[in-house]
């Protein structure tokens, strides 16, 4: 969070987490498609000629006025093939929130467990207590057939304190509860700092 | 990492800026630190989006501060060019916690940039230890229903797509 008291604005930034193709970046283009662009910037992916997140994909959104304050959110993605993981750990610096988009397929439940512990990881070397860092699990791509369970995805991923949403990020579906829950959250604790 | 900045530290960057902007003739002048966030602006941003250059400039310098660690070096104090067509931007590394980026037109005196962006960056390293006291301070914020007002205004914003 960062606060400039003479611009009177507030900064969060939210990082968007999980294992590769999850469907972290779609989140971002759904949130970006839908927002009314006076209050989004552009969206900006730094990826591979084959459309995979390579470092980060970033997308401001910009409210008005709230209590003499203007709060701007930074949603960034991380790239989620294994071995772009010191990309992750750069990304995850000086984050106010997490949303990790697991997998629902049952072929990705292992990769939904080593992205949620590679995010642990990285956030215990940042400094981060992932027990108390605002932290919301999406459970996505509802509409495939053959998901697992939320409530085993939930087990899985470990953090119990987490609120936890379904989404189908390619319709939109949960995409907007997922960001309205991760902001509250960010902003609660900003508010138990203040 | 939580800052907040006071109006008095915003000032002394502001200044800071401001002569690097006009002795520099730069198009303009940008702070940010190295989680990407925007902190201070100097110049013409017409046809750019600052958020989005802090953004990028931080995720350059970090993954750049990495590479260079992976081959042994240790400084947080780098700089990195790039000379475009047209224009050219200029990095520095602020003890790997801020990030000062100078814009320019391509006639610029790219020395002058390199010797007074690496000035006005230690100028900036010298105060950076006022920026770690109010780091993961207690902040004080004028409404205590600004998260109510939040959500009113994201229910505003969103209210149709929840």
């Amino acid at each position: 969070m960062f606060i400039n008291w003479k611009l009177r604005e507030i900064n969060l930034k939210i990082v968007y987490y999980g294992p590769a193709l999850s469907g972290k970046t779609t989140n971002l283009q759904y949130i970006h498609a839908k927002s009314n662009p006076k209050i989004r910037g552009d969206l900006v992916s730094l990826k591979t000629r084959g459309d995979r997140t390579l470092y980060f994909d970033f997308l401001q959104l910009e409210l008005g006025q709230i209590a003499g304050l203007k709060p701007r959110f930074n949603l960034y993605t991380v790239p989620g093939q294994a071995y772009y993981i010191s990309s992750r750990k750069l990304v995850l610096q000086g984050a106010d929130g997490v949303v990790f988009v697991a997998d629902s397929q049952t072929e990705r439940l292992e990769a939904n467990v080593e992205a949620a512990r590679d995010m642990a990881e990285n956030l215990h070397i940042l400094g981060f207590d992932p027990q108390t860092m605002p932290l919301v699990l999406q459970c996505n791509k509802r509409d495939l057939p053959g998901v697992a369970p939320v409530s085993l995805i939930k087990r899985q991923f470990g953090f119990t304190g987490a609120p936890c949403l379904e989404s189908v990020a390619t319709q939109g579906n949960g995409v907007f509860d997922t960001l309205k829950t991760i902001i509250n959250l960010v902003v609660a604790q900003a508010q138990q700092q203040l | 990492m939580s800052l907040s900045l006071p109006e008095e530290l915003a000032e002394q960057i502001e200044h800071i800026l401001a002569e690097l902007y006009y002795e520099t003739e730069a198009e303009c002048i940008l702070l940010a630190d190295i989680s990407g966030q925007l902190i201070s602006t100097q110049g013409q941003m017409t046809g750019i989006d600052p958020v989005l250059i802090a953004a990028l400039a931080a995720g350059n310098v970090a993954a750049m501060s990495e590479l260079t660690r992976q081959i042994g070096e240790e400084s947080h104090l780098g700089s990195f060019l790039h000379e475009g067509d047209n224009k050219g931007i200029y990095l520095f590394n602020i003890g790997g916690s801020f990030v000062l980026i100078v814009i320019f037109q391509i006639n610029t005196l790219l020395g002058l940039v390199r010797l007074l962006g690496g000035r006005a960056a230690g100028q900036l390293h010298a105060l950076s230890a006022q920026f770690e006291e109010h780091m993961n301070q207690p902040h004080s914020i004028p409404n205590a229903d600004f998260g109510a007002a939040l959500a009113d205004e994201l229910d505003q914003a969103f209210g149709e797509l929840f």
